[in-house]
């Protein structure tokens, strides 16, 4: 087992240089130029020795290598270097957003989660009836609709009608945990829509498929209590792949909420990466890919461990 | 399956949920006199360098923060602000008097101050906006502490107006670009990256009775949907850079209003280092091929006008009415004109634009379809925004669509856009000299006479629609949007609404 998982966390390591040394290649093949950006806001032509002077100050100027050395070893010392735009450290506003964008995943996850398992469930065990045909719908269409149409649709329903909760924007906890609470609950909605739908599905067809397992007709035929069979039996069973399923949506879910924060002006750490590949800052480019693919690749780790615990057939083929 | 599960359960534990919605209550209105403005910006300012171009919401936040020598009244004429007065001595040379101002640390205004921010800003490295203006400048004496003498290397009646630029605030002594002291009416308070920044009133501020808020909370909403969703939400009381399509919606509604202005405007450049657009007969061609009235509909939902002419707008006294339809929509004449150029068929060229702004793209398209009707086949080349920087800068393109807004309303602002003499830059053409034009642009800066820069600026703009530099396509809409108790905040007319921001120190909270 520990063969297995100091294999799994070397490939993961490999997987991280791979693709941050990919993002910072493509970064710097595609055209636009920081300096150029950053003086030319709205439009305005920017003078050519500005510049070139700019271009210096942000050591666009050294040669690529030198430049790709000094960002993997600036990552090795934990130093993800400075933004072009106005010199923070990128580090700091990664430990800024990262538990912002985490708080919205964790909410989202918690909301499908309470949503998802039980009309999952329900739709299993009236299968093919009205109530399973809806459900079933009503996951077709969240997975089907786009973010941004959701969150659109969220806004105006709550925000500009009802005028319930704010349309966007952050308060940090610290400081007003009620509005806080209130911003999340929107965009938290809107990615747990289609978390919703997943989880919906998953526990509509693992319930399915445990309500024909052998133990459950043996249950059945002793005469058990049908909510004590669910209980006991089914939902605890079918809930296995569920949360495996949702281990692994978590992971794509940091890159998914790039949108749901654009659009609700949440400050996390995927919309702020839009606005950094705008701006062409390559530090934090490089800092927030780093950052979230670490992330990705740990949170498959974690799930392929916990299978492998689960099940000993994974850890015994590959040890 | 018959296994019947639990309804009143599966209802118990879904209504508990729904149950923790309860805390929302309906949103309570903040508003109030002498309080805090919430101002919804539609960009986090890229930097705080004072001097450096920010883009226009930079140069909002330096508005309150700042004060130049000179400003705007919400009628659009210049007036004082840290200076008194200006005017020229005997010697030709600018002379502004200082008025009693302080920074924001309580130390006075001074002569050195200005002094001091000319010289950082000419430095080569500066990366100032006006570094190139400013190299114009040879010395600035300072005779006293309140009194400033500029000389410049040849007469420049357009200096005042260049200290009144929002990328040109004067900065204390020795203070970093980015300092947090300034002499304007609000104070820094909070910066949280990329989120919000929070100002709180200056009770030093020179101006008695200003600024009337207690403060101002800008925060960022990138997105301009979300933008009016907030305004009608009650979440802002003020929002720049509504986005066309909700014009109409925000002057409906009675919680609101709307104060736009003809300002920005849209314009085709052309690379005229090679065949076709080498050949001002083809460039005046396509300024006759397009129907301006369709792009104003398709790109900026009507809220807008046709730009058949350089862009200079009706209110302006540069404004000449003779020359105001010279670009006409005229397929016949673009035609005659391709065929006296030797195109009479009509020839394949490539039209740069941006995906990444749905404005531009729209207006390509629209290009596009009329150019097509006069046997102009242009491909659209839609990168994303810094690709097409990137691209007009180097000249990979045969004519591109471009917006973008002049310094100021006056007619010297346009240079640079029009002057060929400059160096390349996506905002104007490629590789199109233009001596006639950068003369008679050299002219007027050095005329002091109204009416003779008025004859000078005439005689440009009939060289520009004879050989067009480039073809005006558009003017478009600029608009904030606002809760209708909010007054003392103006948008100001034309070219100069990006400078707005100047009123927020006359804007009452109703």
């Amino acid at each position: 087992m520990l063969r297995y998982i100091a294999y799994r966390t070397l490939v993961a390591l490999f997987l991280v240089w791979f693709v941050v040394t990919a993002v910072f290649l493509l970064l710097h093949l595609i055209p636009g130029d920081p300096a150029e950006l950053l003086l030319s806001q709205g439009g305005v032509a920017a003078d050519p020795e500005a510049v070139a002077a700019l271009r210096e100050k942000m050591g666009l100027n050294a040669p690529l290598w030198q430049q790709y050395l000094e960002h993997m070893t600036g990552f090795l010392s934990g130093d993800f270097g400075e933004s072009f735009r106005d010199g923070t450290p990128v580090i700091e506003q990664i430990a800024l957003r990262l538990p912002r964008t985490l708080e919205v995943i964790a909410g989202a996850a918690l909301l499908a989660a309470i949503f998802g398992v039980p009309l999952g469930t329900y739709a299993a065990i009236r299968a093919d009836g009205k109530a399973d045909a809806l459900i079933s719908l009503l996951a077709s269409v969240a997975l089907s609709t786009p973010v941004f149409v959701v969150g659109s649709v969220i806004i105006l329903i709550f925000a500009q009608n009802l005028q319930i909760l704010p349309a966007g924007g952050f308060a940090p906890f610290s400081q007003d945990p009620l509005e806080h609470l209130k911003l999340l609950l929107l965009p938290a909605g809107t990615v747990a829509i289609t978390l919703w739908a997943v989880i919906t599905r998953m526990s509509r067809a693992s319930v399915l498929e445990v309500l024909q397992r052998d133990y459950v007709r043996t249950a059945r035929a002793k005469g058990l209590e049908r909510n004590r069979i669910l209980r006991r039996h089914v939902v605890r069973n079918a809930l296995i792949p569920v949360l495996t399923v949702l281990g692994l949506e978590m992971g794509t879910l940091i890159g998914g909420t790039v949108l749901v924060e654009f659009v609700f002006n949440w400050p996390g750490l995927s919309g702020y990466l839009v606005a950094a590949v705008d701006a062409r800052d390559y530090p934090e480019v490089v800092g927030i890919v780093m950052t979230i693919s670490v992330l990705f690749v740990f949170l498959n780790l974690v799930v392929d461990v916990v299978n492998a615990l689960l099940d000993p057939r994974i850890s015994l083929v590959k040890s | 399956m018959t296994t019947g599960f639990n309804r009143r359960g599966f209802l118990a534990t879904t209504g508990a949920v729904a149950g923790g919605l309860a805390f929302l209550g309906p949103r309570k209105l903040m508003a109030q006199e002498g309080g805090t403005l919430r101002f919804a910006l539609s960009t986090f300012p890229p930097t705080f360098d004072a001097w450096t171009s920010g883009g226009t919401a930079a140069g909002t936040i330096k508005l309150m923060m700042h004060r130049g020598l000179v400003s705007y009244g919400s009628d659009g004429m210049l007036r004082g602000e840290l200076a008194e007065s200006w005017d020229v001595d005997d010697e030709g040379a600018w002379v502004f008097k200082l008025r009693d101002a302080t920074w924001h640390d309580g130390s006075p205004v001074t002569a050195e101050d200005v002094a001091w921010t000319v010289s950082e800003v000419q430095k080569p490295d500066s990366a100032a906006y006006m570094q190139g203006q400013f190299a114009r400048i040879t010395t600035v004496e300072t005779p006293d502490d309140k009194t400033v003498r500029m000389v410049t290397a040849e007469p420049l009646a357009v200096l005042p107006g260049w200290f009144a630029h929002y990328h040109m605030p004067i900065l204390k002594k020795g203070e970093a670009p980015d300092t947090k002291i300034g002499s304007g009416p609000f104070m820094l308070d909070k910066v949280d990256r990329g989120v919000s920044i929070s100002l709180k009133a200056y009770d030093g501020y020179y101006k008695e009775g200003l600024p009337k808020l207690a403060g101002i909370e800008a925060t960022v909403y990138a997105d301009e949907n979300l933008r009016v969703a907030a305004l009608e939400a009650g979440d802002v009381d003020l929002a720049e850079y509504v986005p066309w399509q909700a014009m109409a919606q925000i002057d409906e509604n009675e919680n609101l209003r709307l104060d736009g202005v003809d300002g920005p405007f849209m314009y085709l450049t052309f690379n005229g280092s090679r065949a076709p657009f080498d050949n001002p007969l083809v460039r005046r061609a396509v300024a006759h091929a397009i129907k301006r009235e369709d792009i104003v509909q398709a790109a900026f939902y009507g809220r807008g006008g046709a730009l058949e002419h350089l862009p200079i707008t009706e209110q302006s006294e540069f404004f000449n009415p003779d020359l105001a339809n010279s670009w006409n929509y005229d397929p016949e004449k673009a035609m005659a004109l391709l065929a006296e150029a030797g195109y009479p068929d009509g020839f394949d060229c490539v039209m740069l634009a941006t995906a990444q702004y749905g404005m531009h793209q729209s207006t390509a398209e629209v290009c596009q379809a009329y150019l097509s009707m006069v046997g102009i086949n242009a491909t659209l080349d839609l990168p994303e925004w810094a690709t097409r920087v990137k691209k007009g800068n180097e000249g990979q393109f045969d004519l591109a669509v471009m917006g973008t807004t002049a310094d100021n309303n006056d007619p010297d602002g346009l240079g640079n856009v029009l002057d060929g003499s400059l160096p390349a830059n996506f905002s104007r053409s490629y590789g199109l000299e233009t001596p006639e034009i950068s003369e008679l642009f050299a002219k007027g800066r050095a005329t002091f006479d109204s009416e003779e820069r008025k004859a000078i600026y005439k005689q440009l703009e009939e060289v520009a629609i004879e050989t067009t530099p480039i073809a005006g396509l558009a003017w478009r809409s600029q608009g904030y949007g606002m809760k209708a108790s909010v007054t003392g905040f103006t948008n100001l007319p034309g070219q100069l609404t990006f400078y707005s921001g100047i009123t927020l120190e006359e804007t009452v909270l109703g």
